[in-house]
């Protein structure tokens, strides 16, 4: 079987799932996803990791742990990491406020274009460059996942793989926040949690006798916990220490103000800049939305200032361009973050952790290199499950990508009214929500205290100034890295050099020595 | 040394000293298995080796944070009040949770076990335990205990008791997988 039969047959695997009112399976929960995902990104205070978290062990409790459940979760949760990067332009266009982190630099002009009475157009505007770098960040995706995945397959043996994993881990502990010691610190903790309970030996290690701990810590556990859970221990400590934020936001109202053509077409050029700079950002494991959406509004503002006329608005005081720039730069993200993830099954952003997440916990596809192996399927000819799955996989990317472009823009219109909810009533109810999902999941008291426990870690890693993204990451590839470890220490007879040997691992262990220090040298200047 | 530097400074010697421990004391005394182990006359990485690799890189970290010590921010008072706050919701809310149910059975002749997949029994200790988190959370925010953020509370707590609990028959409310 060729690769046309897999595309063909992941394609069909979404179009003729079981039918639900005549609508086949998949598009209806892509539908669902990404409708759910602008509401909690009109949301401040929410964000789509958070809806993904929540929902997986919902989804999970619907479909069940079978190959069948895989596309509509992993569509599902798609939809909210689409639909939530759109909705993240609302309030900060109609309240000032970003629903996401990455959406901060569309208030600088969304806001002031909305106070001259042109919401609709802000709206639009945002709405446009934001579908337009999504699609343009997926099409990149489908193209060079495969390729990169085939290719490491093809030249990477169990060294080179170890030198890979490690590779990564130092490029993400050293990218991520403004400390690249407190980057390794976050991931040698998170190695350290994968580590509890694991291993070969009968004895459970590292749990100091207790029982509770002797099944390991539970994945959803740790990552909800320092992920969702410290986020809104911050927001609400932030709210008890500044009250007036816990007040329903007063904004502008969306009048009617069409955007012509021609004034869409003026913004292809800086569209085109931010979706190819959030794209490479995005492809890189550990470098986030935000700062994509900085790169991709600095490198507007600087050609901005060379072609805008006299009449037209500066940066910061309501231009178009603005929006566009930044709202395609954070858009962009969101496929190109996918590329590690398949290629390599290393997560990028909190919103692939809990893709890996829900592949992990449904099982039937393990994300990484051999899923684009066109001889992995059972017998001769066979096509592979796998590979079928990431296409079905890239069809659901575009299915949201349909629904954002036809009715993304209308929907996001509604949900203004979203950022009206005080986040001091809103994010205790997601923390209940959040503990009730992780003892659906888990069915033990003792996963909920485990939660709590690394709810506080990442609060207070927040505090002090350290990203739990590294943690995470980390405790995610954590298993990973050690069983690989093991296969190419036992594959080379027991070679401890085993990362130096080979000049494939030798170059990748140089460069996580390199980016490490070259961090370390320009957070110092 | 500038403004900020001591707190980094001190993030890092509590880590520096937190990786000697685990390598030195931890690890060794709570591992099966050594660093590299003989197994059928062949050497094979033992259980140790992963979570030493994990304490030299947190060591690593902190000595890298000696070295450069950014602008960084410490825990303040407020903060470990907060937490200390939280913590205390926390477990007023669990114990609520986890034994109100078995209480306001404890008249009954079966005793919770028995009533657990019941109602009203099953959703005794989850509304309580629940209004009592979001209410309290809500009120420890704004500085105000309210009547109107518990009735919030109660509200949002039933709504998740019933989106989880009536669609699903193999899913289990909290605390009720416990008993």
């Amino acid at each position: 079987m060729g690769i046309w039969d897999h595309v063909i047959a992941g394609v069909l695997a979404v179009f003729q799932s079981d039918p639900v009112l005549g609508v086949p399976l998949t598009i209806l929960m892509v539908l669902g996803g990404f409708l759910l995902g602008i509401t909690v990104g009109a949301t401040p205070g929410l964000a789509g990791p958070m809806a993904m978290a929540i929902s997986l062990p919902i989804l999970i409790s619907i479909f069940g742990f079978s190959n069948d459940a895989l596309l509509p979760v992993l569509g599902f949760l798609i939809g909210i990491m689409k639909g939530a990067t759109v909705g993240g332009a609302v309030p900060a266009i109609l309240f000032n406020t970003p629903g996401t982190p990455d959406a901060y630099m569309t208030t600088l002009d969304g806001y002031p274009l909305a106070q001259k009475g042109e919401a609709r157009k802000a709206l639009r505007v945002a709405h446009f460059a934001s579908a337009s770098g999504d699609t343009f960040s997926d099409i990149v995706l489908v193209v060079c996942a495969p390729f990169l995945a085939i290719m490491v397959e093809s030249y990477l043996d169990l060294p080179e793989k170890t030198a890979l994993l490690i590779l990564s881990l130092a490029f993400i502990a050293s990218v991520i926040g403004g400390s690249v010691g407190k980057g390794i610190i976050s991931m040698g903790l998170g190695l350290l949690a994968a580590m509890v309970a694991t291993g070969e030996d009968f004895y459970p290690r590292l749990t100091m006798g207790q029982p509770s701990l002797s099944e390991g810590i539970p994945i959803a556990a740790a990552i909800l916990g320092v992920l969702i859970l410290g986020e809104v221990f911050k927001a609400l400590e932030d709210i008890y220490l500044d009250d007036r934020s816990a007040k329903a936001q007063t904004g502008v109202n969306v009048q009617e103000s069409k955007v012509e053509f021609l004034e869409l077409r003026k913004l292809f050029p800086y569209i085109g800049r931010s979706a190819v700079i959030g794209t490479c950002i995005g492809a890189l494991p550990g470098i986030g939305s935000t700062l994509a959406a900085t790169l991709g509004y600095t490198t507007a503002k600087r050609r901005y200032a060379i072609k805008k006329s006299a009449s037209d608005p500066e940066f910061g005081e309501g231009a178009p361009e603005g929006i566009a720039a930044t709202e395609a730069a954070n858009s962009s993200v969101s496929g190109a973050n996918l590329i590690p993830v398949l290629s390599l099954g290393i997560p990028g952003n909190a919103a692939a952790v809990f893709l890996i997440l829900a592949m992990d916990s449904i099982g039937g596809f393990n994300p990484g290199p051999s899923v684009f192996r066109l001889d992995g399927g059972i017998g001769d000819g066979a096509l592979n499950p796998e590979m079928v799955m990431a296409f079905g996989l890239f069809t659901t990317m575009f299915v949201a990508n349909g629904f954002n472009w036809t009715i993304g823009g209308i929907f996001m219109r509604v949900v203004g009214v979203m950022a009206r909810i005080p986040k001091a009533r809103l994010l205790p109810i997601v923390l209940l929500l959040t503990l009730t999902a992780i003892y659906v999941q888990e069915t033990s008291m003792v996963a909920v205290w485990i939660t709590i426990f690394c709810g506080f870690l990442g609060y207070i890693m927040r505090r002090v100034g350290m990203s739990p993204l590294p943690f995470v990451i980390a405790f995610i590839l954590g298993g990973n890295l050690e069983a690989t470890a093991r296969q190419a220490f036992a594959a080379t007879g027991a070679d401890p050099f085993f990362l130096f040997n080979s000049p494939i691992a030798l170059v990748f262990i140089l460069l996580a020595i390199g980016v490490v220090i070259y961090s370390l040298r320009s957070t110092a200047r | 040394m500038k403004p900020g530097h001591s707190a980094d400074i001190w993030l890092a010697l509590f880590f520096l000293g937190f990786a000697l421990i685990l390598i030195f004391v931890w690890i060794p005394l709570d591992t099966g298995t050594g660093l590299v182990e003989k197994v059928r006359r062949k050497f094979v990485i033992g259980d140790a080796l992963a979570p030493t690799v994990a304490a030299v890189a947190i060591a690593l970290g902190a000595a890298l944070g000696l070295l450069r010590p950014a602008n960084g921010r410490a825990l303040t008072r407020a903060n470990v009040i907060w937490c200390a706050c939280l913590l205390g919701l926390f477990t007023v809310s669990l114990v609520l949770m986890r034994y109100a149910g078995p209480l306001a059975a404890a008249w009954t002749e079966s005793g919770y076990r028995p009533l657990r997949a019941s109602l009203p029994w099953k959703y005794i200790g989850f509304l309580l335990g629940g209004t009592v988190m979001i209410g309290g959370l809500t009120g420890l925010t704004t500085r105000r205990l309210s009547l109107k953020d518990f009735a919030i509370g109660f509200a949002a707590t039933l709504l998740i008791a019933l989106a989880y609990d009536l669609p699903f028959d193999d899913l289990i409310l909290p605390p009720n997988g416990d008993l």
